[in-house]
């Protein structure tokens, strides 16, 4: 019988995190074989009734296998909306497509538009996701979105790990600046950004810091670390102004390619994620490589969306 | 022809330039590659603005990364004022998850159509959908051209004795598609039909043989069977179909034929093996990499890019599309 209940589904990008958030909630995952056929097309079958209850999937974007984890995604949401569940919700903590969010060339595409409006046709009724690239991203939806923020995580995180009082919030560039002085300011600390100069195109860019860093920790704040080449330059600029150390605070840790050579190698003393992108054994190759869990958060949205509360209080605190 | 350009995706490149030649035109500029995060992107390097607009892009070996470069190229597109986007593809990824097969499983096929719709496409050319019910799942018009012409002229051309072969459906579901062909041809016409049932009483009484169960319907005795679907995919049917007809019809010579050769896994190494089979034909509609396509010495491609082409001429042109 039809409870109107919460069902959690998880594709296969990250289901230790949609584990998490089961044990959070209190619930088991729902039953769902994801395989991919022999000619690599991919089939869901849903192990159990949904009809008429409030059904969220967990999907993030793991890196190489982002487009594997979207269709997965889009046909699970699918499959549940042709099963007759009363509410889908998309819980995705690491939006793809983010970055490509506007015409910045000529004949660029919106991907990120178009995956919203491909979440929509699947038949999603409700996304969940979090720190997103462009808060404006939330505009391209015609159904609710709920942009969490790491930011309450990560103000705990740097509170109990860090000597914070002696630290100086840094934005590797000019566009995270809003989101450094937020932490920067909740945290009554000081503030510094790297400029990046391109003189000419493809050229080594030259680093120009605007503040003081002199004998400080220096923790730089950005939302996505992908092959990390900004983070170890800023690093390099950073310590060459006298920083005592640096460490660095990501919301989306992608860490594709050579990043974890390039941070193992780098200047920087600490490189803190969330887990909203699975990392599997990325950690044993990189001591530097600390996570804070963000399952908490996610449960409790799930939760309040379920039972209808009022979702901003996980704006400015983190559940433990 | 004027204000037109034809792009390619990565899947198959090869049927692009070949429909580009036919045209008498050259692909359109673009870059596509992939982030090392994995997110698709793509640059399109040349003006579309008020151009119609082909798309080619076939299915591949990584089914969700074409869809995804496809469905990117076409929002491209639209972002970039084209008057037109046709999305060509002559093989329509997620196909035969058209029907929702087993409870709470996904209409897959149609969700892709609604992604194309919603990408910003305004026509769709295809070759061979696995059901024709399927051009209801679009709100934009459907071209399903046939290849059975160029089947049939192949066979008329090829196959020795072609009279007196005859056309067998290796499932009833497919009999339809079948019959059209041996209509065609005139020829006679036979069913291999597969009871599951009885399968499952067999495993449990654990008696190996697989023939028992499969039942053979007309007379294949000394003729040539020409064993017919819409694509091959995986092998165990097309094999023990070839070695019933062969082994208990008495077939002289077996072909298999298909429109699209998916192929997935080991699937052509394992009807090349297989003895039963004397030639696999299909159309160059999916692309075959070359390491599968080594050693294999039974296969045959028939080109599609004049059917293609065409078509594509004549949307451009408007005129109407003769099957």
């Amino acid at each position: 019988m039809a409870t109107n209940s919460i069902k959690l589904l998880t594709g296969n990008s990250h289901p230790n995190l949609a584990r998490k958030v089961a044990d959070r909630l209190g619930i088991d995952l729902t039953k769902v074989l994801v395989v991919q056929y022999s000619n690599q097309e991919t089939s869901v079958t849903i192990g159990e009734s949904v009809r008429d209850e409030d059904v969220f999937i967990i999907q993030s974007a793991a890196p190489g296998e982002v487009n594997d984890g979207l269709m997965e995604l889009l046909i699970m949401i699918n499959a549940c909306k042709t099963a007759s569940a009363r509410r889908i919700t998309a819980v995705i903590p690491n939006f793809p497509y983010a970055r490509q969010d506007k015409k910045d060339k000529s004949r660029a595409p919106i991907s990120a538009k178009l995956i919203a409006n491909m979440l929509q046709t699947a038949g999603c009724n409700h996304v969940i996701t979090m720190d997103l690239h462009a808060s404006q991203i939330q505009g391209f939806f015609n159904v609710p979105v709920d942009n969490l923020y790491a930011e309450p995580s990560m103000l705990r995180y740097i509170r109990e790990n860090f000597d914070y009082r002696n630290a100086v919030i840094v934005s590797p560039d000019a566009g995270g600046a809003k989101r450094a002085t937020a932490i920067a300011d909740r945290l009554d600390l000081n503030f510094a950004l790297i400029h990046k100069e391109r003189s000419r195109p493809n050229e080594v860019s030259r680093m120009v810091l605007v503040g003081d860093v002199q004998d400080k920790l220096a923790i730089l704040v950005d939302d996505m670390a992908d092959t990390c080449g900004t983070l170890v330059k800023a690093a390099q600029t950073l310590k060459k102004h006298g920083a005592q150390e640096v460490v660095a605070i990501v919301t989306h840790g992608i860490l594709s390619g050579s990043a974890i050579e390039s941070i193992n190698k780098s200047e920087l003393g600490r490189i803190v994620v969330t887990n909203t992108v699975p990392h599997g054994e990325k950690k044993k190759r990189c001591p530097k490589l600390h996570t804070i869990d963000i399952a908490p958060t996610l449960a409790e949205a799930c939760r309040r969306t379920h039972n209808g509360e009022s979702v901003s209080f996980l704006f400015s605190h983190a559940p433990t | 022809m004027r204000r037109v350009k034809i792009f390619s995706g990565t899947s198959h490149p090869g049927l692009t330039e070949a429909i580009c030649e036919r045209l008498g035109t050259t692909p359109g500029k673009c870059d596509l590659k992939k982030f090392s995060n994995g997110e698709t992107s793509v640059d399109i390097g040349c003006s579309i603005r008020d151009q119609d607009v082909f798309i080619v892009q076939s299915g591949s070996a990584k089914a969700n990364d074409s869809i995804m470069e496809l469905l990117i190229l076409i929002s491209a597109c639209r972002g970039g004022s084209a008057n037109k986007i046709t999305a060509v593809m002559p093989y329509f990824p997620y196909s035969k998850q058209s029907k929702k097969k087993s409870h709470r499983g996904a209409i897959t096929a149609r969700m892709l159509a609604n992604l194309l719709t919603v990408a910003g496409v305004d026509h769709v050319i295809t070759v061979d959908l696995h059901a024709s019910q399927m051009q209801g799942f679009f709100t934009k018009p459907v071209d399903n051209l046939y290849a059975e012409p160029l089947l049939a002229r192949w066979i008329r051309h090829n196959v020795p004795n072609w009279r007196d072969s005859v056309v067998v459906s290796k499932n009833p579901g497919g009999t339809k598609r079948v019959t059209q062909l041996a209509d065609v041809l005139k020829l006679n016409f036979a069913l291999i039909t597969t009871d599951r049932r009885r399968r499952e009483e067999e495993d449990a009484d654990q008696i190996p043989g697989s023939e028992k169960m499969i039942t053979l319907v007309g007379e294949v005795r000394r003729k040539t069977v020409l064993i017919v679907d819409d694509m091959i995919d995986r092998a165990g049917s097309w094999i023990s179909a070839a070695e019933h007809v062969k082994l208990r019809g008495g077939a002289k010579k077996v072909i298999c034929i298909a429109t699209h050769g998916v192929f997935g896994g080991n699937c052509l190494k394992e009807m090349e093996d297989c003895s039963c089979i004397d030639q696999i034909v299909v159309t160059n509609s999916f692309p075959i990499p070359e390491d599968k396509r080594r050693g294999v010495k039974k296969l045959v491609t028939i080109d599609l890019s004049q059917l293609l082409s065409e078509a594509i001429r004549r949307n451009h042109h408007g005129k109407f599309i003769i099957h």
